[in-house]
């Protein structure tokens, strides 16, 4: 039984009709990728699980339960994370206060700081930091520590690896295989090579549709087929 | 708005005309004078004071959930209204100065209550509807409030002849008379009523700071201020840590509104929701939007400058409307150089 589980979505922005009719399922344990060119919906398909911009029609559950209609902070609470695009640190917090405001409310923050800290050695010689002062790295490793300390069974990563330097983007790899490791994982990711290293099973979308979908192999990247959807 | 400064008579002639260089020169080096910076500091000060008091709510609902609340001076004006209510009906010709003082506590709590529980209820019914809806819907809204609380007050005032225009005269005369003398300080002499604003806007920013960086709740709304739309996906209900916000926000607005009941300068009348309305968004916008730093240093900015402005075109010129137009010349500056504000962050969370 998945965990994750989205059938035939339609979402817009105002008119734009930019989801049409994506489904896809996510099992416990597994990490999976979007794949798919620039402006394919694969952002809106992890706002529209989170409800940041709601379906209009199309079902979403989440251990059986309906996400639609639902509101963030309630998909949120059930244990949906999300490390957004372009990371959203709170840049005017601290390191060490952008993960206690991630650590649920009643939670153990001493615990989540250490997790945080452990899993990231970096973010822990920066524990006083403005976030806005950190790296583009190390604000992405303080935007997967955020997903860790939530108490997240579903982790919702999107471009992890946009802006960074190669040398970066091998660190941000590892920090979400660690994550992986905590949680399941729906992952946009443009770095084709990346995504397949990272994921078990794939999703390709085109057009606000999945047109192509199986195992996370480094043989998908020379399929002409999945190549043509990408490079067009 | 600009306030009554002292008439300095400048080397026997009097306030100077148009364009006499040696006058000016004559005025500054009578504004260098210590005792003059000193006098022009402190009302500064007070002026921060009163301009930080009526931001900080301001600024921190816009930064949750990009409310532009056009009401908030209006609400300020209330506040003025029931502040001077408390005391007109509690103080007498024999009420002494302690009790005086007393009673004035109590009226802040009763306006800081009053008005809590007034923008509750505007937000719920009438703010929370709209909050999926363009940020124009919430403008017209909030600008429709302040059209009805205005004139509600304003019918108010006329039907008891309370002159709905000029200042509550029977609200200014229950200050005790201390707060109307003047004390030394060091080389210069300052209003014991400019000391009280500056101590009331020293307990609100320090109150204010540590509430939102030693607690949770402040946390959330700071991280809220900067992106709620990110706040929100950590599990946090922003709307209900916003209608919080706006009803402590409005609560210390009216506070300030029941300070001003006092002063002589503004007092409690129905024009005083748009004399404080304008300073406050001036404030808002050159600190940052959605940033109490930002609006502590904005408020000290425009606080000084209008202090300074004002001791300039009423001692050096005599045009008591410059200073006003240099508060608009500093948000004009800070839009052109600087459009997020000193301590504003790029455009987050939608807004």
């Amino acid at each position: 039984m998945s965990l994750l589980q989205v059938d035939d979505i339609h979402t817009y922005y105002g008119e734009s009709h930019i989801l049409e009719g994506v489904s896809l399922s996510v099992a416990a344990g597994e990490v999976i990728a979007l794949i798919g060119r620039n402006g394919v919906g694969k952002t809106t398909t992890l706002r529209s699980v989170l409800q940041l911009t709601a379906p209009r029609s199309g079902s979403i559950t989440y251990r059986g339960e309906e996400l639609v209609g639902k509101r963030t902070h309630e998909v949120a609470e059930l244990g949906v994370g999300w490390i957004p695009e372009e990371r959203r640190v709170f840049s005017q917090l601290s390191v060490a206060e952008n993960v206690r405001v991630a650590t649920p409310k009643g939670g153990d923050v001493d615990a989540a700081l250490e997790l945080a800290y452990e899993t990231f050695p970096a973010l822990s010689e920066r524990r006083d930091a403005d976030a806005g002062a950190l790296s583009g790295g190390q604000q992405q490793m303080l935007a997967i520590a955020r997903g860790l300390v939530g108490d997240n069974d579903v982790l919702l990563i999107d471009e992890p690896s946009e802006g960074l330097a190669p040398q970066i983007v091998a660190d941000v790899a590892e920090a979400v295989q660690r994550a992986a490791e905590e949680a399941t994982i729906l992952l946009v990711e443009q770095n084709l090579p990346l995504a397949m290293d990272l994921a078990d099973r794939f999703y390709l979308l085109d057009n606000g549709q999945v047109v192509e979908d199986g195992a996370a192999t480094r043989g998908v990247t020379d399929d002409d087929r999945i190549r043509r959807y990408l490079s067009a | 708005m600009t306030g009554t400064v002292p008439v300095v008579e400048l080397a026997g002639a009097g306030v100077v005309g148009p364009f006499p260089l040696v006058s000016y020169l004559d005025a500054l080096a009578q504004f260098l004078r210590p005792s003059t910076l000193a006098g022009v500091f402190v009302r500064g000060l007070s002026k921060a004071a009163l301009y930080v008091m009526i931001a900080s709510g301001l600024t921190l609902v816009f930064g949750l959930m990009g409310v532009l609340n056009f009401a908030h001076g209006s609400l300020t004006m209330v506040g003025a209204y029931l502040g001077g209510l408390v005391m007109v009906l509690s103080v007498t010709a024999a009420t002494g100065t302690a009790l005086r003082f007393g009673l004035f506590f109590v009226a802040v709590l009763v306006t800081f209550g009053g008005l809590v529980a007034l923008e509750s209820a505007v937000e719920v019914s009438l703010i929370r509807p709209l909050y999926d809806r363009p940020p124009i819907y919430q403008i017209l809204l909030t600008f429709g409030v302040t059209l009805v609380l205005d004139e509600l007050v304003r019918i108010v005032t006329q039907f008891y002849g309370l002159q709905p225009i000029s200042e509550w005269q029977e609200a200014l005369s229950t200050k005790p008379e201390l707060l109307t003398e003047t004390f030394r300080l060091g080389s210069t002499t300052v209003s014991a009523l400019s000391l009280f604003e500056i101590l009331f806007g020293v307990v609100t920013v320090a109150a204010v700071w540590t509430f939102l960086t030693r607690t949770r709740y402040g946390l959330v709304i700071r991280a809220g201020s900067e992106d709620s739309e990110m706040t929100e996906a950590l599990g946090i209900d922003v709307r209900r840590v916003f209608a919080t916000v706006f009803a402590l926000g409005t609560g210390i607005a009216g506070v300030a509104g029941a300070l001003l009941m006092w002063d002589p300068v503004w007092g409690a009348s129905v024009p005083l929701a748009a004399d404080t309305l304008l300073p406050a968004f001036v404030v808002v916008i050159v600190g940052g939007l959605g940033t109490f730093r930002g609006t502590v240093v904005a408020a000290l900015l425009v606080g000084m400058v209008d202090a300074v402005t004002t001791w300039w075109f009423v001692n050096a010129v005599e045009f008591s409307g410059l200073p006003e137009i240099f508060i608009f010349l500093i948000l004009v500056v800070t839009l052109v150089v600087r459009p997020q504000g000193l301590f504003g962050v790029a455009e987050v969370g939608g807004h």
